[in-house]
């Protein structure tokens, strides 16, 4: 804490009774006893009440002990007493925060240059795109921090529910607003609604990019796959170079049986996208299923070499002991099954 | 389609004859007791040996106690005997059948003359304790239970008859689904049936008949208690043509079983080198019912079982060898089933073109499903789906009303050549479907007749005009067959028989005239 570095000066300006308390307060704190540093402190801002830092470290002790409402008084004092104190700006602005005065934090947090602090509490003021500007600041200096990720995509919700809710109230009947009013129904599995809704938003707007795409998924978790091929099939008309739509139509064709079509709709979408393990998967089942072995033994390598771990990898080993089965190929057929087998279920015990 | 046609013409009627009053008894309490939506066995027999098919089902039983209250005869199983006018009359009382057994609650049925005395016996499965009916000949049926020591215990489903050893004798083996109790009961997540994960799993029975009207229960000396399963469906065919009978067992929720028969009196459990132990992308299904016969006509019998919505039904194609590969897209069930829930399953030749057809009664497992998952439902129509050379297209299934279907029986109730079918239904009356092709095409059905085989002849293995047929009454999901062997013959008149009998001999019938039933008795050789 900054604070702490303001007690060499403490002790050259102020009584020995105060310094002596200080110097108590200190081994409270290193010794782990929060509130004894508490009681030392409150001691030294009682013998020396115009030295700021005594205040810092009281407030400091206090947030360290969770004590976030009653650290607001100190380091109020205390930047009162030398408003250049940035250690006291911060602390305060996470007082007020954490005791809900959000509004009154913000100056202090913005002063203190603490973009993290300063994003949630944006967020709590439902200013959403500084929020996230702030939060994805925050996480530059510290990567993968769970506070920060919760906050940056709570932050990112909002501002989209924001969005979607002006659309609604705004644009009520446009196929924007019926496709984000569809996709609320999707969540929550209510498909009818979801359906009637979707259709509203085509007949609205046809060709409205994703629209078609998002159909046909809706229509795929009925299931409904002949209805799912139909959706596939209009968005990759409208949108040819999308490989995520052609390998929707390519998948829903396997499934349908309609293994030649598959086969030919998966590799334009492969060669669209290379290296999606789904794609990947899919046409090795479809090139399997025309008798194109070493094609479809090839794709499911592949797959295990870019997901070695998931549950895709663990089908790819599963298809190709299959295959190798098919083969005579045991050894290999076993080594694969063995694989599964571990991706599954755990290694097997001693491995 | 492909060439294919989507629909055709209506085959198969809802038919409601005169006589049959029999209502299931699932009685569904909010408790949700797994067990008020597994019921529902069929099956038809001719237990008088009239030539007419008769017909039995399976009640549930009371819930509000573990006696079942299975003495009201709202919960009685049912025997319906078929009058020469096609309506049929209640003869439970008369045959001796209105007795079920307190404590017990009936999932299925499997019928077979396991004492050779030329009259179908019955053995009943349920919740609680099976029941073994002997039949006196005379109209009435026994308990011999007791005596035949085939009581099983526990949550038994499916049940067949089959001659594993081939000594003549029909052995029993009995499918168990879990190890679960009124007490242990529990639901799940948002008040519905839990997943069958939730509870133990337990082995399967196999009982080995002495041919002294008892049977040693030999599931540990046989390999078969090895495993242990979630077993629901049960069909037998002989895979690899080594002149034994095979077992495919369909388990919820795991790997399912295919118990290949050493010839020794021992089985290996060889479902995952087979590859139908699981789905074609190495994922787990929720095996219900099966039925084990060869639906390409290339003489090697193929296996489909029936499954949950959203994972299609599992059709496992005989490659030889031992080997099967999943089949389920090329031939089109992917599209027909993805939304669909199955329980009794046929692969039965309907339009008599000679090639096997599908038919499936549907349903969701759980009642309030739609509350879970709006696309999902807890009543649907049955699946007709028509082969046209490997490939299957919808067909008009003559039930366009929504039913919490379980299981279905195949026969041919009116000796017209047609086969008919029986659909189990859950909390509601069953649902009788008459077959009304009129496309002209030529069929034969065989009566077999055992001397050195048992006097069934189940698992013999009869070839006509290209087609194979393994004679079993087993199949489906906790029902049981007409024992006749039928094809369809298309334009066929005249055709020959080629027939394996379990004791291994071979017989050949030559010019044998399309259109009738023929009774052909064992040769001795």
């Amino acid at each position: 804490m900054t604070a702490f570095l303001a007690i060499g000066l403490l002790f050259q300006t102020v009584s020995p009774e105060a310094v002596e308390h200080a110097k108590a307060g200190l081994a409270a704190k290193q010794s782990g006893d929060i509130k004894e540093a508490i009681v030392e402190f409150r001691k030294v801002t009682e013998l020396a009440p115009d030295l700021a830092a005594g205040y810092v470290n009281l407030g400091a002790a206090m947030i360290e002990n969770h004590q976030y409402s009653d650290a607001i008084a100190p380091l109020k004092k205390a930047l009162n007493i030398n408003p250049s104190l940035t250690g006291a700006e911060q602390m305060l602005g996470y007082a007020l925060l954490s005791s809900g005065y959000t509004k009154e934090a913000l100056p202090h947090l913005e002063k203190a240059g603490d973009p993290g602090a300063l994003g949630i509490a944006q967020l709590k003021l439902g200013q959403f795109p500084e929020a996230i500007k702030n939060l994805n600041a925050a996480l530059e200096k510290h990567p993968n921090n769970p506070g920060l990720l919760y906050y940056l995509g709570r932050a990112s919700g909002l501002l989209s529910k924001q969005a979607f809710d002006a659309l609604e109230s705004s644009f009520p009947n446009s196929a924007e607003a019926h496709q984000s009013l569809a996709e609320n129904y999707v969540a929550l599995r209510r498909l009818p609604e979801a359906e009637r809704e979707y259709q509203a938003a085509v007949k609205a707007r046809p060709d409205l990019p994703g629209l078609h795409l998002a159909m046909g998924e809706m229509y795929l978790a009925m299931p409904d796959l002949a209805k799912a091929e139909s959706e596939f099939r209009a968005e990759t008309d409208l949108e040819p170079g999308d490989a995520e739509s052609s390998y929707r139509l390519g998948d829903v064709l396997l499934k349908e049986g309609k293994v030649k079509e598959a086969k030919a709709e998966l590799t334009r979408a492969d060669n669209l996208r290379p290296n999606m393990p789904e794609t990947l998967y899919s046409l090795a089942k479809a090139r399997s299923l025309t008798g194109d072995a070493p094609g479809a033994e090839k794709n499911w390598k592949r797959v295990i070499e870019l997901e070695a771990h998931s549950d895709l990898a663990a089908q790819s080993h599963f298809s190709l002991a299959a295959l190798y089965r098919k083969q005579g190929k045991q050894t290999e057929a076993a080594h694969e099954m063995s694989e599964y087998e571990s991706l599954k279920h755990g290694p097997p015990a001693g491995k | 389609m492909r060439g294919v046609p989507a629909l055709i013409a209506s085959l198969l009627f809802t038919f409601s004859p005169s006589g049959v009053t029999f209502r299931q008894e699932a009685s569904p309490t909010p408790a949700k007791y797994l067990i008020e939506t597994m019921g529902g066995g069929v099956a038809l027999l001719d237990y008088n040996n009239d030539g007419l098919l008769d017909l039995f089902f399976v009640n549930g039983g009371h819930l509000g106690g573990a006696d079942f209250n299975r003495d009201d005869p709202k919960y009685w199983n049912r025997l319906y005997r078929q009058n020469p006018d096609g309506s049929f009359t209640d003869v439970t009382a008369a045959a001796g059948l209105n007795h079920a057994g307190n404590g017990n609650y009936g999932m299925g049925v499997a019928v077979a003359d396991y004492d050779n005395d030329g009259y179908p016996d019955l053995y009943v499965t349920s919740f609680g304790h099976n029941v073994l009916y002997h039949n006196n000949g005379n109209g009435t049926f026994t308990d011999v239970t007791a005596k035949a020591h085939v009581e099983a215990g526990g949550w038994s489903a499916s049940a067949g008859f089959f001659d594993f050893d081939n000594d003549g004798k029909l052995d029993l083996f009995v499918t168990r689904y879990m190890d679960w109790s009124l007490a242990a009961s529990k639901p799940c997540a948002r008040q519905t049936y839990c997943p069958p994960g939730e509870f133990p799993a337990v082995t399967n029975i196999l009982y080995r008949n002495r041919g002294d009207g008892t049977f040693e229960d030999v599931s540990a000396k046989s390999g078969i208690a090895s495993r242990k399963g979630r077993s629901l469906g049960v069909a037998f065919s002989d895979y690899d043509g080594d002149g034994f009978a095979d077992i495919f067992i369909a388990n919820d929720g795991m790997e399912q079983f295919l118990w290949h028969n050493n010839g020794n009196g021992t089985f290996s459990e060889r479902a995952l080198d087979a590859g139908v132990a699981l789905s074609d992308d190495g994922n787990a299904f929720a095996g219900m019912g099966v039925d084990f016969r060869d639906y390409d006509n290339d003489g090697k019998p193929d296996i489909i079982v029936t499954n949950l919505a959203r994972q299609t039904y599992a059709l496992y194609h005989n490659d030889g060898n031992g080997r099967f590969s999943c089949r389920s897209l090329e031939t089109g069930l992917g599209a027909l089933t993805a939304g669909s829930s199955g329980w009794g399953v046929g692969l039965v030749d309907f339009d008599n073109d000679g090639w096997k057809d599908l038919f499936v009664a549907q349903g969701h497992v759980m009642d309030n499903v739609e509350q879970i998952d709006a696309s999902l439902h807890y009543r649907e129509p049955p699946l007709l789906a028509l082969n046209h050379g490997g490939r299957f297209a919808r067909a008009d299934s003559g039930e366009n009303a929504a039913l919490a279907g379980r299981g279905a029986a195949f026969g041919d109730l009116n000796n017209d050549g047609l086969k008919d079918v029986v659909v189990g239904v859950l909390n509601d009356k069953p649902v009788i479907l008459m077959n009304k092709n009129a496309n002209g095409a030529h069929w034969l059905g065989i009566r077999l007749q055992g001397v050195r085989s048992n006097r069934d002849g189940l698992g013999a293995i009869v070839i006509v005009n290209g087609q194979t047929q393994y004679a079993q009454t087993s199949g489906s999901y906790q029902s049981a067959n007409d024992k006749r062997v039928h094809f369809g013959l298309g334009d066929k008149t005249l055709v020959d028989i080629q027939i394996r009998w379990p004791s291994g001999v071979t017989q050949h019938l030559k010019n044998i005239a399309a259109d009738q039933y023929v009774d052909v008795k064992e040769a001795a050789q």
